[in-house]
């Protein structure tokens, strides 16, 4: 995918402007409109349960973010993000839950946002430990280490042993008010939803960044061509691990956010199919694009959403499609993924792409 | 630039001494010297499967030799990684052409900025300060000096995996240039071009040899006989990994064991005719 034209008769004059965020008028006023829309429109509109909706789509884009910037950015297949993510939320709550904090730092609400950071680097070291193996290993090789990662993490470390820790039994509940970000105790989906919305604005950005600067063209670099990105100055591995680092990182703090939404965790909110069904985002949203990641979320946890909205009026009549809703709901995913890579194999970004150069071109057709 | 000791047009910029390199039983390269010396056009020429590229990947370090030493600049260069010799002052371009696909002609060309751009994973990802002046900088000389020189201005933007072969060629060198080396190794740069095309090139290469802006070392490895021997100072003959001749042009081109190389043995023909 070439870079986007700008609309006709608005051109640039020095680099810095090419460099810029938001490059157009009109793009700065689309943006504006969107965070308008963001951070007012839906809070006031939106009633509980579509809340509820948007933070699953956010939770989605926060992990597919990490998939996407190994798979579509670095080239290094994964299968096991829901591990980091796991681990992520894991650490963040036995922080929370089980270290001596000292008080003035539970009063102040200090110590959830420093658990959610130490999660994040955690997550991304446990990561790097896992991407060890692609320093020799690539493409489906690589798909296996990662898949033992999700296996190794949440159906032995954590449901053996993580879980049996206080001697709780298999899951570890969050009291109402644990959660606390400075003063602002979050405790009602709303809540959660702005630390969402902020969370994703802060990756979405770094990433983009990261993805125009120095290292991202590396990580680009090694995806397309790991031979002649060596020959280049590039420290191959390095640079792999450090992809694995940030995808882990980006998973961890995934997680530690996640907890703020649930009541208790335990590890069947992070089974293998949440790791596949994050390279499925990835695949519909399109692979390489931050867009993508965001198309392909909403799709996934939406278009679900409305399949169980029209299926459930039909339970009265069929009762045994309520027992069968899952199967139902994973069957839709796998036929939207084949659909996906048979009819738009470069995803939603690519439709997106090409309707924004159609309006820039217009009203010439290139 | 990078280089730590400078040395002198004419003195030997890369050495190869006695290089070995075997896969399984086969001998690829047997004994081989060479001697680049700074500011010249060094070719090698010989007949397919003599053992060209292996010696350049291990030039390059893509290829770790048996036998033998290879010094650059008069240090050592054995033990060390491509990345790291790139950093010395290293680049190629390749034989099939290896780009970025996915990238634009402009970040593949600034990818080979790699080298000389100082910003890390946090001011990159802030994207602030630091990292946008630089970016700028480079974005100047990346446009001032390559792109405007190679004539590639209007495909700045598009995809590299779309654009015909030869573009795709030119894009490569616009890469190895951006990392401002001081040895270019150029593998068949000229294969699969047209006319036009391979005269471009090989006024680009002669550019980058000759122009003061530039004064590039090239090691260049080419079966197009015509341009070897008009942009060469030297030219190395192989064949089955084997030296046959290092000389002038002209010395080459005479040498009858260089023609019996490419051309083949007469008794041969005689025995398959």
């Amino acid at each position: 995918m070439s870079t986007t034209f700008l609309p006709c008769g608005d051109y640039h004059q020095t680099y810095a402007q090419e460099h810029a965020w938001w490059q157009t008028k009109f793009i700065k006023g689309k943006m504006i409109c969107l965070f308008l829309c963001l951070f007012v429109f839906i809070p006031l509109v939106a009633n509980d349960y579509w809340i509820s909706i948007c933070n699953m789509v956010g939770y989605t884009i926060l992990g597919a973010l990490g998939v996407q910037l190994l798979i579509g950015y670095c080239g290094q297949l994964t299968l096991g993000q829901g591990a980091f993510i796991a681990v992520g939320a894991y650490v963040s709550t036995l922080l929370v839950l089980e270290f001596p904090w000292p008080q003035f730092m539970l009063d102040w609400g200090i110590a959830y946002p420093v658990s959610v950071l130490v999660a994040g680097i955690a997550a991304g070291i446990w990561s790097v430990f896992f991407g060890l193996p692609s320093a020799r290993v690539k493409g489906f090789y690589l798909i296996l280490t990662t898949m033992a990662a999700q296996f190794i993490t949440v159906d032995f470390l954590l449901t053996q042993y993580v879980s049996q820790i206080g001697g709780r039994g298999q899951a570890f509940s969050l009291p109402a008010g644990t959660i606390k970000l400075g003063p602002w105790v979050i405790d009602s989906d709303l809540k959660v939803y702005y630390l969402m919305i902020m969370l994703v604005i802060v990756f979405c950005v770094v990433i983009s960044n990261l993805m125009r600067s120095r290292v991202g063209r590396a990580w680009v670099a090694i995806r397309d061509n790991d031979i002649s990105a060596e020959v280049m100055g590039i420290n191959v591995v390095k640079y792999k691990l450090l992809a694995f680092f940030v995808a882990g990182f980006i998973a961890g703090i995934t997680g530690a956010f996640w907890i703020s939404n649930l009541a208790a965790i335990s590890p069947e909110h992070f089974p293998w199919f949440l790791s596949l069904s994050l390279v499925g985002v990835i695949l519909i949203g399109g692979v390489s694009s931050i867009h993508g990641t965001i198309f392909g979320a909403i799709f996934m946890v939406v278009v679900m959403e409305l399949l169980q909205l029209a299926v459930m009026p039909l339970a009265d009549t069929y009762p045994k499609l309520l027992m069968d809703f899952l199967f139902i709901k994973e069957a839709a995913f796998g036929l939207a993924i084949c659909l996906f890579l048979m009819f738009e194999p470069n995803g939603l970004a690519y439709r997106w792409w090409q309707i924004k150069n159609y309006f820039n071109l217009w009203p010439f057709s290139y | 630039m990078v280089a730590k000791n400078r040395i002198k047009e004419g003195d030997v910029l890369l050495e190869l001494e006695d290089i070995c390199m075997y896969f399984g039983k086969v001998c690829a390269l047997a004994d081989i010297n060479l001697k680049v010396r700074k500011g010249e056009i060094h070719s090698v020429i010989g007949p397919n499967g003599a053992g060209k590229t292996v010696m350049m990947n291990i030039i390059n370090g893509l290829y770790h030799p048996q036998n033998g030493n290879i010094y650059y600049k008069g240090q050592k260069i054995n033990k060390l990684r491509p990345y790291q010799r790139a950093k010395l002052g290293l680049a190629r371009t390749f034989q099939k052409v290896e780009v970025f696909g996915g990238m634009t002609v402009l970040d593949n060309i600034r990818l080979g900025r790699h080298i000389h751009l100082r910003s890390g994973i946090f001011s990159g990802s802030a994207y602030i300060g630091k990292t946008a002046r630089e970016e700028i900088e480079h974005r100047a000389f990346i446009e001032e000096e390559i792109i405007d020189f190679l004539e590639i201005e209007h495909i700045r933007h598009k995809a590299v995996g779309m654009l015909p072969y030869g573009l795709q060629k030119r894009v490569e060198l616009g890469r190895a240039l951006a990392l401002e080396p001081e040895l270019l190794i150029l593998d068949e740069p000229l294969a699969g071009l047209n006319l036009e095309e391979v005269e471009d090139l090989a006024r680009f290469i002669l550019d980058i040899n000759k122009e003061d802006r530039w004064r590039v070392t090239c090691l260049l490895v080419e079966h197009d006989m015509g341009v070897v021997m008009d942009l060469s100072d030297h030219v190395l003959a192989i064949n089955f990994g084997n030296t046959i001749l290092d000389g002038k042009p002209e010395e080459v081109q005479n040498n009858p064991e260089v023609i019996k190389a490419y051309l083949g043995d007469e008794d041969l023909y005689a025995t398959r005719a």
